[in-house]
């Protein structure tokens, strides 16, 4: 038995090796690519398209489920956006609380007839809402079917070639769209989606829908959210997106080519990933069609959320944030390591798989021998001892130097005082916060088995005043 | 394993880390300083800045610059500041004098810098005060570039607005060149060259349709109607994608001298044409084409029904006509679409 647990152990030292040896590897690439546009005037870069025809408008879906704190104030800050040509649309996918009485009351809305077009089944339609003050600003109220309903109802209402997809708690900076679909616009179209990162507004000055200052909070669990945001943005996402191997666009905020959208089938409501889902699937017919688009992602924060205060709603999320994951793997294991989808089966989809999904149950594994070799000799001290470091690199180590890129090369958090703190609940992960992390993202595979989709069940406090 | 392995890799990245935090921390520090200075700086300029703007003879401005220890940070966020609120900074004489005398030669430094974002920042900055001086340097580094990345389309887009009509030809060597190019160099040249380039671009004597395409375009979105007539022509072109571009300039115009050249397109076999014609019938008000449009909205593509309904809107009896056909047109989705237009005349923000 010691044996077992001895080889276990080793197991599970090579796979931290390996994974942290990788994300150095990501953060090497990330690094680059941050850094070239760190000191690129944003302003003088996109200022040409806010008077471009080749600015192509774009329709903002916002779904929405029991979200009548903060639908007024993402619609404002939706508003407020510097962008030539759009629509607004919030779909309210059933909320039992006051979310189209708010949007209806807030923008004078009166029911209309407009002659809707159905590329995607969705559950009924009620009624559809229009602005009698702001024409483009609209809402549709439907039968609940999930998040994924009520975005393809938003894609079947919306009369652009592009849609914008941003969660209902968040707002999004005032050129953030702009520089959204820079990439799309330069590119000529061959960009079909555009991610951007998201950041956590708490502790935060959001005023009138506007990110006034940014500041840090004082809860552990959301400043380490923070931490974690700037690894799986700043590493990841920038570094998969440059090799063209992402998967992930977040689901709080996005823009994609609605022809190739509606082409892939729309938003899948057998999943609660339904963004990954979709990213995947887009990258499947790409491949299949050896198509040369692609997906991207952009390093500017551009989208600002609500995280989760307490552990109870935080467990829920990573639940179905894990959940997700796994059944967007196991719907497309056809393309895992086959090499006809290239880079997406080769290495993206297993990096996904041993990394991200089985990463949990690994350290979930390494934190048991640990416990059980330092109080129950499970394993020789020597060797819970290295796992112990192992875990640390991974876990902690890792994370600062998330923060420090940040520092390097966006360096949003104005005070060197934000910094420090950053950096010390960044070191602080492996020995509190990772560890639930490792226990709701295995009790997240454990749920792919048991439960039936739903909208998160975050209550919000609003972030913006 | 070798646990001392770990140890030292672990160790080494924290000390590492350590330094480099510290060193970050003390870069924060000095760089929010900086920031500080910057600004109060700007504060301090910004009075004398105007002065100098309505008055050159008020002088004080050019020796505070010159003793400021950022004149240039702030000499740039100011020229800026001015050029983007103010209708005439782009050909304003003291900008580009301003520009020539203090930021040209930095300018010309960064663009040789390896540094990529200072070098795009240089390219926004010599169009924007559009700096002539630097001209041949652009050109220079025109004639090195291999690809067009988003440098090189910068590049061409900065001398394009100081003048430089050769840019369409070197544009035309790429093979993967959007219309979008074209045009922004349409954009950016003085009124006179931009004129003898649309007029060489509609006789495609180079035979590049890209930029036939985007002279119509442009020609459209920017209301030259001097070229009504040869647009009107070119609806007579055996490629498609030209013909539809010249429907889209006509309704941009919102003008036409023979109107019933529109006829052939409301029933063509493609439904762009089907599409732009039908705008261009309602922009224009065209009452003899309201029968066809009212069968469009039957047609079969979605966006064709759209633009129908929009086109009957413009007329002064669209509503009645809408009311008709809401409650009388054969198809479905003809009546729905009314019922959509006929409740309001909004559409999206324009």
């Amino acid at each position: 038995m010691e044996n077992f647990f001895l080889v276990l152990a080793y197991v599970v030292i090579a796979y931290m090796l390996f994974s942290s040896l990788s994300y150095l590897g990501l953060f090497t690439i990330a690094f680059g690519r941050v850094k070239r546009e760190s000191q690129l005037d944003k302003k003088e870069s996109t200022e040409d398209y806010l008077r471009n025809q080749f600015t192509y408008p774009v329709s903002i879906l916002v779904p929405a489920y029991n979200e009548e704190v903060g639908v007024v104030s993402t619609v404002r800050s939706l508003l407020a956006l510097e962008y030539p040509e759009k629509e607004i649309i919030v779909i309210d996918d059933g909320s039992k609380d006051k979310t189209s009485d708010r949007m209806i009351e807030e923008f004078k809305m009166t029911p209309f007839p407009f002659a809707l077009r159905t590329h995607i089944q969705t559950a009924e339609i009620f009624s559809i809402y229009q602005s009698s003050i702001l024409p483009y600003v609209r809402l549709i109220k439907k039968a609940n079917g999930g998040k994924a309903d009520a975005l393809n109802a938003g894609i079947n209402f919306s009369s652009f070639p592009y849609f914008c997809a941003i969660d209902g708690d968040s707002i999004l900076e005032n050129d953030g769209l702009l520089k959204t679909m820079k990439p799309i616009i330069e590119s000529d179209g061959q960009v079909i989606v555009t991610g951007g990162s998201v950041r956590i507004a708490n502790g935060s000055t959001i005023s009138r829908s506007k990110v006034e200052v940014i500041g840090l909070p004082r809860n552990p669990v959301v400043l380490m959210q923070i931490i974690e945001y700037f690894r799986a943005f700043l590493i990841g996402r920038i570094a998969l997106s440059h090799l063209n191997i992402l998967l992930i666009v977040s689901g709080a905020f996005g823009v994609f080519n609605k022809h190739r959208v509606i082409q892939a089938g729309g938003y899948n409501k057998n999943t609660v990933g339904e963004d990954m889902e979709l990213i995947v699937r887009l990258h499947r017919l790409l491949r299949e069609e050896k198509s040369k688009q692609r997906i991207e992602y952009i390093p500017d924060p551009v989208c600002w959320t609500e995280a989760p205060e307490s552990l109870e709603v935080l467990r829920s999320q990573r639940i179905r944030w894990q959940r997700g994951l796994f059944e967007t793997l196991w719907i497309h294991r056809k393309m895992m390591l086959n090499p006809k989808y290239g880079s997406i089966g080769m290495i993206s989809l297993p990096y996904f798989l041993f990394v991200e999904l089985l990463g949990a149950v690994f350290e979930f594994i390494g934190y048991f021998i640990i416990f059980g070799g330092f109080f129950f000799s499970l394993v020789e001290p020597q060797v819970a001892s290295a796992l112990f470091l192992v875990t640390v690199f991974y876990g902690s180590l890792i994370s600062a130097l998330a923060v420090l890129l940040e520092e390097m090369t966006l360096r949003k958090y104005p005070k060197v005082s934000h910094l420090m703190r950053l950096y010390f609940w960044a070191m602080t992960e492996a020995f509190w916060y990772r560890p639930l992390m490792v226990f709701w993202r295995v009790k997240g595979i454990i749920a792919v088995f048991q439960k039936k989709a739903h909208w998160g069940d975050m209550k919000r406090k609003g972030i913006s005043s | 394993m070798n646990i001392y392995f770990v140890w030292i890799l672990s160790f080494s990245l924290f000390t590492g880390q350590l330094g480099l935090l510290v060193i970050l921390a003390w870069r924060k520090l000095k760089l929010s300083n900086r920031e500080v200075a910057i600004d109060q700086e700007y504060d301090f300029l910004s009075d004398s800045f105007s002065s100098y703007m309505i008055d050159t003879s008020d002088d004080r401005f050019i020796d505070e610059i010159q003793e400021s220890p950022y004149k240039f940070v702030v000499l740039e966020r100011l020229l800026n500041n001015y050029v983007s609120l103010t209708k005439a900074g782009v050909t304003s004489p003291i900008i580009a004098k301003l520009s020539e005398d203090f930021l040209a030669a930095r300018y010309a430094k960064q663009l040789n810098r390896r540094n990529w974002a200072l070098r795009m920042n240089a390219l926004h900055f010599i169009e924007d005060f559009h700096i002539q001086s630097l001209t041949p340097l652009l050109k220079k580094k025109l004639s090195t570039v291999s690809q067009l990345d988003q440098e090189a389309q910068q590049l061409i887009r900065t001398l394009a607005s100081l003048n430089e009509p050769v840019t369409i030809s070197v544009l035309g060597r790429y093979p993967n060149v959007s219309a979008r190019l074209y045009i922004d160099v349409f954009k950016r040249l003085d009124a006179l060259t931009k004129l003898e380039e649309l007029d060489a671009a509609l006789k495609n004597e180079k035979d590049n349709k890209l930029l036939k395409q985007a002279a119509i375009s442009y020609i459209g979105m920017a209301g030259l109607t001097l070229f009504l007539p040869r647009i009107e022509e070119e609806l007579q072109y055996p490629d498609e994608e030209i013909r539809i571009q010249a429907l889209k300039a006509l309704f941009h115009m919102q003008n036409m001298t023979t109107p019933e050249l529109l006829t052939p397109f409301l029933q063509s076999a493609s439904w762009q044409e089907r599409m732009f014609s039908a705008q261009v019938a309602g922009a224009l008000q065209l009452s003899r084409y309201k029968e066809k449009l009212s069968d469009l909205l039957g047609d079969p593509v979605w966006r064709v029904r759209y633009s129908s309904a929009e086109a009957l809107t413009k007329f002064s009896d669209g509503d009645i006509l809408l009311t008709h056909i809401a409650n009388k047109h054969p198809d479905r989705y003809a009546r729905d679409m009314a019922t959509q237009w006929k409740t309001s005349l909004l559409g999206s923000e324009q």
